[in-house]
């Protein structure tokens, strides 16, 4: 049996052992010496110095000598090394292969190694051992729990395929920890099959495996890491005369092509191809595909761009949906013809724009009935409020996704006292900032979606004079969007349900203010109308890891995934919520998947995917604590430090030194030891007898 | 010879007394109580004085006419009574201050030297002190009225330090020009030749010598069994031994040391009186007695 040290310089501590050897041997008594009359007759004793050096407790020095020995030996990290004296590797161990199912790993020949090397290690593990399964992506799941059945490890092992999903490794190695503490076992290890992108690591740094606990990984990541992938595909709808077309472009990354690559790019509309273009990739870096406008349908439209396959062909696909192109309604409600005037130039702008269209139509009063709202994307008020009797019937609007937008002027700030219908804002007249040329906007939130087309050019907003203003108090429940240079707010925004409701103190008459005389006023009007109506927050597509939110409008929802199977996603109060698990698009119905799709939404795997760049195993290591560089090697024996952290034998030796100490001081301070030399002579019976007679 | 109460003269029962007068004339009384027949015989011609009769004193010395004439016991005093000068030598060395039992060797001497005094200015004699360690400590000239002062120095002194025994007993011999009685009182932890000399030459000097040997039973056989240092109590020395397996050579030791000094003091012509701190004083009190009488030129 071999035994070896993990310190073994912490041996030369054993020449400690002369310290209570020596103590022993110039033994002196603690206690006070005892006073003899003379040792006149004692140093004429030969025997004298015999006496002195010889060791007069032998117990008590081998248990001191025991102390010092174990507490030596336990610093030095003593390691049984023989192993089949330590059953490194006869002995029972439970095992978790974590599998990486990433899109990343359907590169060219990753699979199939990754499964090979999953196969090997339980076709590796012995009789008894425990076997479990995670596969991950962004996120883990168990396939098989702790079990000695290597069969059915293997079968789950063979349902796996890659997905079009993210990777993040953290939430693996966690449910892999908490298998192996539910289930504890003196050898436990984890085994990481991946291609270690990256990308993936985020998180790993706060894991903390306890101890004993091994972690392996198996890179099974190619060699070269050449790949093209669609990023980004833009589009938008442009007018042809009478005709709407659907301008797309995409934006195709390249990494480590080895060199130049010629593709070509096609773009599919509602599954017809729609338009090709030839491209030429660079080796590294991005390259924009601008397709040839394409005839769309007004409806919410399916894209899809595609390369020529690569090794990875997952991303070399790019689903969008571009949403349905109906006309913004806007009813604009003023109280008199003045104020129909007044709205000039807000008319004219808004009838610019195209795709969408605005369409403005102007009213008294504003629309109550279910039908009116419904056929209505945004209601405006022109320096009035709603009437008390519209005040319920615009809240549930709003509730239900509607956008209403409250243009105060002279007339409304002159209604001072309460808080405004919907709103808990209080009018407290109006500002007349004529005296100093006119205020500005200050305090922009320049990064909220209504100031979006000012984000390059912030200082268009400050260009703008505001001479007349109504005066407002905001509650805290407001979000104030602008303020005024004096202080006061110049835009507010409230979500209510689904919608918004947005109020405006600023000028958009040439009366009290330069604002539409101003090149910042279109793009202003315009974006205020897309924004508050809510068509400007659609995404062309999501990612995979997230949930697609139906409207509780929808009744009864359907969902057709990508692959065709029917989902019925259950309800809530917040409404439905769909998983979006598979790269595609997907297609809400009410009721049943027949008829037209009252929604659809693309989902791709996120873009750092594409990602191929991997880390070194020690790094992924290095992040969790309690694993070593050491243990990264695949099939390497057991290190030295590897068996010593298994067994732990300065641990035992720390508590035999303890209990050492425990009988030391019991024995060194045992009452035999300390009466012995208090001992008074007992008066001879014949010193008595010598008294007279 | 009627024994004494062991009472009166057990040094444990001595050791409660604090008072050395109260228990030298303790131990006298009661050592001099049924003493029938007087110590003391015979008378010179020499008148020198009367005195009151003491218990103890020979009823043929009473003067009958005096007591015709005061009927109060009055004995006549000659000169030859009143002449012995005792001088007693105290060992003080750190070597008396040793006791295994209720007492110190060194207070067992002086409850022996306060006793012996007290019996001697009971009987007329010029009583001296002279306490010693390397060198004489204190001296009380011997006088018949230096009672109290003898029992006041003896109160005093402490034992502590080393001792020259052999200096000491030459450095005695020169404080009186007059023969007398010199009671050495000391545990002997010299030389048995030396002693030997240091005792001739004294009785060279026609001094009367009583050697009382104050020994006390752990001196004879070493105490314990386990390891112990023993530390010298004269000169601080440490010697760790076990005492179990020196005890037989020890003994030997110590028994022909003993024997050595019996036979020196012996051939010297003084007596060698061995005295156990156990043992009641009154074996000490007969010895003295009666080397006294051997010594008094008037019987």
């Amino acid at each position: 049996m071999g035994i070896g040290f993990l310190v073994p310089a912490f041996l030369a501590g054993l020449a400690a052992l002369a310290i209570p050897l020596l103590m022993h041997l110039r033994h002196r008594d603690k206690d006070r010496p005892f006073r003899f009359p003379s040792l006149m007759f004692l140093e004429q004793l030969p025997i004298r110095t015999s006496q002195r050096q010889r060791i007069t407790d032998w117990p008590l020095l081998l248990l001191r000598a025991l102390a010092v020995a174990a507490l030596v030996l336990a610093f030095a990290r003593p390691v049984l090394t023989d192993q089949a004296a330590v059953g490194g590797d006869t002995r029972r161990k439970a095992v978790v292969v974590v599998i990486d199912r990433s899109l990343s790993m359907g590169y060219q020949g990753v699979w199939p190694r990754a499964l090979d090397s999953a196969r090997a290690v339980v076709n590796a593990l012995g009789t008894g051992d425990r076997v479990g399964v995670v596969a991950y992506d962004d996120a883990s799941e168990v396939l098989q729990r702790m079990s000695d059945d290597k069969s059915q490890a293997l079968a789950a092992i063979s349902t796996l395929k890659p997905m079009s999903r993210g990777t993040r490794l953290a939430p693996a190695l966690r449910t892999a920890r908490q298998m192996l503490l539910d289930a504890p076992f003196a050898a436990a290890e984890i085994i990481v099959i991946s291609d270690l992108q990256r990308a993936g690591a985020a998180g790993i740094a706060g894991i903390d495996l306890p101890a004993g606990v091994k972690l392996r990984s198996i890179p099974v990541g190619a060699a070269t890491r050449a790949n093209s992938a669609v990023r980004v595909i833009e589009a938008r709808r442009v007018m042809d005369g009478a005709r709407s077309l659907l301008a797309v472009k995409a934006r195709i990354q390249s990494h480590e092509l080895p060199a130049a690559r010629q593709v070509k790019a096609r773009l599919t509309v509602n599954g017809r191809d729609a338009a090709g273009s030839e491209v030429s990739l660079q080796p590294d870096g991005e390259t924009v595909v601008t397709f040839a406008p394409v005839p769309a349908p007004d409806d919410a439209v399916a894209l899809l761009v595609s390369l020529d396959p690569d090794a990875l062909t997952a991303d070399d696909t790019l689903h969008a949906v571009v949403p349905r192109d109906d006309a913004v309604r806007v009813a604009l409600v003023s109280s008199s013809a003045g104020a129909a005037g007044e709205a000039l130039f807000l008319e004219r702008a808004l009838a610019i724009g195209a795709a969408p269209a605005i369409q403005i139509d102007r009213l008294a009063s504003a629309p109550v009935s279910r039908e009116a709202l419904s056929r209505t994307s945004l209601v405006m008020f022109w320096d009035m409020l709603p009437s008390a009797s519209s005040v319920a019937a615009l809240q549930d609007y709003i509730t239900t996704g509607g956008g209403v937008v409250i243009a105060a002027g002279a007339r409304v700030a002159a209604q001072r006292g309460g808080n405004l219908p919907l709103l808990p804002v209080r009018m407290s007249g109006l500002a007349d900032r004529l005296a100093d040329r006119g205020g500005t906007l200050r305090d922009v939130r320049i990064e909220h979606p209504l100031f979006t087309p000012f984000r390059e050019v912030p200082d268009a907003l400050n260009a703008v004079r505001f001479f007349r203003y109504p005066r407002v108090d905001a509650s805290g429940e407001v979000d104030v969007l602008a303020r005024f240079d004096d202080g006061l707010p110049a835009v507010m925004e409230q979500r209510i349900g689904e919608g918004r409701l947005v109020v405006l103190t600023v000028p958009l008459d040439a009366q009290r203010s330069d604002f539409p005389l101003q090149p910042a006023f279109l793009p202003f009007v315009r974006q205020l109308v897309l924004h508050t109506s809510g068509r400007d927050a659609v995404p062309l597509w999501r990612a995979t890891s997230e949930s697609w939110s139906l409207a509780p409008s929808v009744n009864n929802p359907v969902v057709r995934a990508p692959d065709g199977t029917l989902l019925r996603p259950q309800a809530d109060s917040l409404g439905t919520a769909v998983p979006l698990a598979d790269a595609g698009v997907y297609e809400a119905f009410a009721v049943s998947a027949t008829g037209a799709a009252v929604g659809r939404v693309a989902a791709n795997a996120p873009t750092s995917e594409s990602e191929l760049t991997s880390m070194d195993t020690t790094e992924l290591l290095l992040g969790v604590r309690d694993a070593e560089p050491g243990s990264m090697a695949s099939n390497a024996p057991p290190t030295t430090a590897e068996l010593e952290r298994r067994q732990n034998p300065w641990r035992v030796l720390l508590i035999m030194v303890a209990l050492v100490l425990v009988m030391e001081t019991i024995m060194a301070t045992r009452g035999w030891r300390a009466v012995a030399r208090r001992v008074r002579p007992v008066v001879p019976a014949s010193a008595s007898d010598r008294s007279p007679s | 010879m009627a024994t004494a109460p062991a009472s009166f003269l057990d040094p444990a029962m001595l050791a409660r007394i604090s008072d050395l007068a109260l228990l030298a004339r303790t131990v006298v009384d009661g050592f001099m109580h049924g003493q029938h027949r007087s110590l003391r015989k015979g008378s010179s011609s020499d008148f020198a004085e009367h005195r009151s009769y003491q218990p103890g004193d020979d009823l043929r010395r009473i003067d009958w006419r005096v007591y015709g004439r005061t009927d109060r016991f009055y004995v006549k005093e000659y000169d030859a009574d009143t002449n012995a000068g005792v001088i007693f030598a105290l060992d003080a060395s750190g070597s008396m201050d040793f006791g295994s039992g209720a007492v110190t060797k060194f207070d067992y001497a002086r409850f022996l030297v306060a006793s012996l005094a007290w019996l001697s200015k009971s009987q007329g004699d010029r009583i001296g002190l002279a306490t010693f360690k390397e060198e004489l400590v204190d001296v009380v000239p011997p006088s018949v009225r230096h009672l109290q002062l003898l029992l006041h120095t003896l109160a005093r002194v402490s034992a502590a330090g080393p001792s020259r025994l052999v200096h000491a007993i030459g450095r005695i011999g020169h404080l009186t020009t007059r023969t007398g009685i010199v009671v050495l009182v000391t545990d002997c932890y010299e030389q048995p030749e030396a002693l030997g000399r240091a005792v001739a030459a004294l009785r060279m000097g026609g001094h009367d010598v009583i050697v009382f040997h104050i020994v006390d039973p752990a001196e004879t056989q070493l105490p314990g069994d386990m390891p112990a240092t023993f530390e010298d109590a004269e000169s601080g020395a440490l010697l760790p031994l076990r005492p179990g397996d020196l005890r037989d050579k020890y003994t030997t030791l110590i028994t022909a040391h003993h024997a050595a000094l019996q036979e020196r003091f012996t051939s010297a012509g003084a007596d060698y009186v061995r005295l156990d701190t156990s043992e009641p004083l009154d074996r000490a009190l007969h010895a003295y007695l009666d080397a006294r009488l051997s010594r008094s030129r008037v019987r």
